[in-house]
């Protein structure tokens, strides 16, 4: 019997029975888009939550800590020079550098300080860091300073503006609602490089208005303040006040620049925050308490990350806490399948039994079929091609159900996401994410479910006899 | 023209179990059918007919005794070989007809050949071609519930026609139809097995109608108690006629109130007769 005659009968056999035929294929809709729109949500949330992950740090950076004291011995050198602590330095960058599937480092020099703009005064770290590593800094406004520029200038984040604050009353936009009165790229912004000087001076200030009234006896050692500095501003991080990412409360520059700025601030006298030999003396070479390193590919950082480690340096990445929680979402999504699954069992249920149904109702024309000279094989394919056929419907208009679902799912999340944006600022995304794997394996599911559940009311139907077809019942 | 035996029972028994009852539906039946033949078995209800009529078709197994067809012994096929030997050698009418309601009459009627994986185009030509000598060709588009027994029973005739079978087996085939059609469907029958040189077989309790026959099978209680020849039936067997009588009723006349227990030795002398009578 050709394929053909057999696909007709199959489907002129489901035709006859429109409503039972469409009540199975509605229990296999139902199963197909459960199980879809389940994996959907747990490809969603995993794929989200990488999504965090690489938005708050790149999945191919590791973060290195210097050794803090005699704790962590180089590797290398196991002379006599442990108790010098183990430093980030330039030449250590260049180590790193060179590692293999390293394509390049940063050196991360925090420092201190303090900016004022008119009655509004702010503190933050500067983040001296590689030429690179601002350039991939995404900017609203201005641009990167060019490679090699001795003079200092900072890209603000997005959100250090509206975090000034008034020096005299210390009101800030926190308490007030109103935004400082501060422009960072128009007018000029005072930077003091010597914050503990700076408030010794006001400090001393305050009691000696304090004591004019009282015994001013003791002459104490008059602070003078520190000298503040005009830097000009490069650019400001790219996003509004309350759009967050990972630079919005840091300010950069060239690690360069800032070093040959503090050189030329402090001059002979040692830097805030960096470290001295055994005498106090300052170190002749600039020590940074951070350093970035980035890798080739996600599959390397965990090899890179312990020739760090094994080097003495307290190395970080997102490895873990990737592979933890991918760990943890494949879980989740297992169980979400499995929920899925329930439901398209129930539907294959549904199946075996609407074709137990017709093969009692069709004993007869099988029997005839049979005593035509039928082969048994053709009169189980047929049953076959029915409850795949069926299968085969529902898996479709289930995967157009799902795509339905996965958006309704995704506009209420959206809606959910755009408040909690607005108090902390998340990734934004899709929950519900339905890839074409997931349909071409929904779809070859349902066919085989639906074949599956036809196999044994098929078998018992080319089994029937052909008696029956003479018999009157 | 002497025809060659297509069909050749020997000592066929089926007995059902009904509880703790025996049932002898055949007791003990031995016949041949020549190619050509158009043979009625006759009897009343419940004398075994339909039964005999099944186990040629190998629809049903018998108890004991073979079936040879063709050259083939079916009774020792699996009801796969059964089902292909009936797409290759046999059309088959019933007696309620048996159309598919889903198909119309076209379809219906080219159904085997579908089995038979003839394309449309082609098996519905073939179809065409046997509901015009059935008379029925303005039903190809109608459905079974659209149409009378008659019409039915036509087209379930046309069915059993188109693949050109070598046998035809017919159960009670005009039982629902009043006399004048039965007499018109009983001569397409006949002219187009003789035209074709088919063998037909048909069950019947009509009298009247296995009058039409070459060969006249009596059956009471599931025993052959007599064979008749029409004129054609003589020419096709010539002188075997004789022999036949002897196989089917010689036996049978010699022990007539055969025990349960003894048929196996009766049989073994049957089928002795049978082979010396062949030659
Ligand atoms: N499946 C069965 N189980 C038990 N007994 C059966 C079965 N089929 C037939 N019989 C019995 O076998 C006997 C012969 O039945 P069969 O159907 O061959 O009669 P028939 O000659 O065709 O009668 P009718 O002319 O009424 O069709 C009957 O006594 C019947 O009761
Ligand atoms: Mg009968």
């Amino acid at each position: 019997m050709k394929f053909k005659d057999l696909l007709g009968l199959s489907i002129s056999n489901l035709k006859r029975r429109k409503l039972r035929t469409f009540l199975t294929v509605l229990g296999v809709i139902i199963g197909t888009a459960s199980i879809i729109v389940m994996v959907s949500l747990g490809i969603g949330q995993s794929e989200l939550q990488m999504e965090l992950i690489s938005a708050s740090s790149s999945l191919t950076t590791v973060s290195v800590y210097g050794g803090s004291s005699g704790m962590y011995y180089s590797g290398s050198s196991q002379s006599g020079q442990s108790e010098e602590p183990l430093y980030i330095t330039d030449e250590v960058m260049e180590q790193f550098a060179s590692l293999p599937h390293v394509t390049g480092a940063s050196p991360m020099l925090n420092y201190y300080v303090i900016a004022k703009q008119g009655a509004y005064e702010n503190n933050f770290n500067l983040v001296g860091v590689s030429h690179e590593y601002m350039e991939n800094i995404p900017l609203g406004e201005g641009s990167v300073p060019k490679a090699g520029d001795k003079q200092l200038s900072l890209i603000y984040g997005n959100m250090i503006q509206r975090d000034f604050s008034n020096a005299k009353t210390g009101e800030g936009y926190w308490s007030t609602g109103e935004e400082p009165d501060v422009d960072l790229v128009n007018r000029p912004v005072f930077i003091i490089f010597d914050p503990d000087r700076y408030y010794q001076s006001q400090n001393q200030n305050q009691s000696a208005q304090d004591m004019t009234g009282a015994e001013s006896g003791e002459t104490v050692q008059p602070v003078t303040p520190p000298k503040k500095y005009i830097i000009p501003t490069a650019g400001i991080v790219e996003g509004g006040p309350e759009d967050w990412n990972q630079y919005s409360y840091s300010v950069y520059c060239d690690v360069d620049a800032l070093k040959s700025q503090l050189k030329t601030v402090f001059r002979k006298d040692p830097i805030p925050g960096q470290p001295t030999n055994k005498k106090g003396k300052p170190l002749s070479y600039f020590v940074y308490d951070q350093a970035e390193v980035y890798v080739d590919d996600m599959d390397n950082v965990k090899e890179v990350q312990d020739m760090i480690t094994s080097m003495g340096f307290q190395a970080m990445s997102n490895v873990e806490w990737v592979e933890s929680s991918q760990k943890q979402m494949q879980a989740q999504q297992a169980v979400l399948g499995g929920i899925g699954a329930v439901s398209l069992l129930v539907a294959a249920i549904g199946i075996a039994n609407t074709m137990m149904m017709s093969i009692y109702e069709r004993t007869k024309e099988i029997g005839v079929m049979k005593v035509l000279g039928c082969d048994m094989d053709n009169i189980r394919d047929m049953f076959l091609l029915e409850s795949g056929f069926i299968g085969l419907m529902g898996g479709v208009l289930g995967v157009l159900c799902s795509y339905l679902i996965s958006r309704i799912i995704n506009a209420l999340y959206l809606r959910q996401q755009m408040q909690e944006a607005a108090m902390y600022g998340t990734v934004m995304g899709d929950i519900s994410r339905i890839p074409l794997w997931l349909v071409g394996i929904a779809l070859v599911f349902a066919v085989l479910v639906g074949m599956l559940a036809g196999f044994f009311p098929a078998k018992r139907a080319m089994k029937l006899s052909a008696l029956s077809a003479i018999r009157n019942e | 023209m002497k025809g060659k035996r297509i069909i050749e029972v020997r000592d066929l028994y089926k007995i059902y179990q009904v509880g703790s009852n025996r049932v002898h539906a055949l007791n003990g039946v031995s016949f041949d059918i020549y190619k050509g033949e158009f043979v009625a078995v006759v009897g009343t209800s419940g004398s075994g007919k339909s039964t005999l009529l099944n186990m040629l078709a190998g629809l049903e197994p018998p108890t004991k005794g073979t079936i040879q067809i063709a050259g083939k012994r079916i009774d020792r096929m699996n009801e796969r070989q059964l089902v292909a030997f009936r797409r290759n050698n046999v059309g088959f009418i019933f007696q309620s007809y048996n159309l598919l309601n889903t198909m119309n009459g076209i379809e219906n009627v080219a159904m085997p050949l579908m089995f038979r994986g003839v394309p449309k185009a082609k098996r519905e030509k073939q179809a065409a071609k046997y509901m015009k000598l059935m008379n029925v060709l303005d039903q190809a588009k109608h459905m079974p519930n659209q149409m009378s027994g008659g019409q039915q029973q036509r087209i379930g005739i046309a069915r059993a026609m188109v693949v050109e079978p070598k046998i035809i087996f017919a159960d009670e085939p005009t039982g629902n139809l009043d006399s004048h059609t039965t007499m018109d469907v009983l001569h397409l029958m006949q002219r187009l097995v003789r035209e074709q040189q088919q063998t037909l077989v048909m069950v019947t309790h009509d009298n009247t109608l296995a009058s039409y026959a070459d060969k006249q099978i009596r059956i009471v209680d599931g025993k052959i108690v007599s064979l008749e020849y029409g004129e054609r039936g003589l020419e096709i067997e010539g002188e075997d006629a004789e022999a036949e009588k002897q196989l089917s009723l010689g036996a049978g006349a010699q022990q007539p109130q055969q025990e349960e227990g003894e048929p196996e030795t009766a049989s073994r002398e049957r089928k002795e007769q049978g082979v010396s009578e062949n030659e």
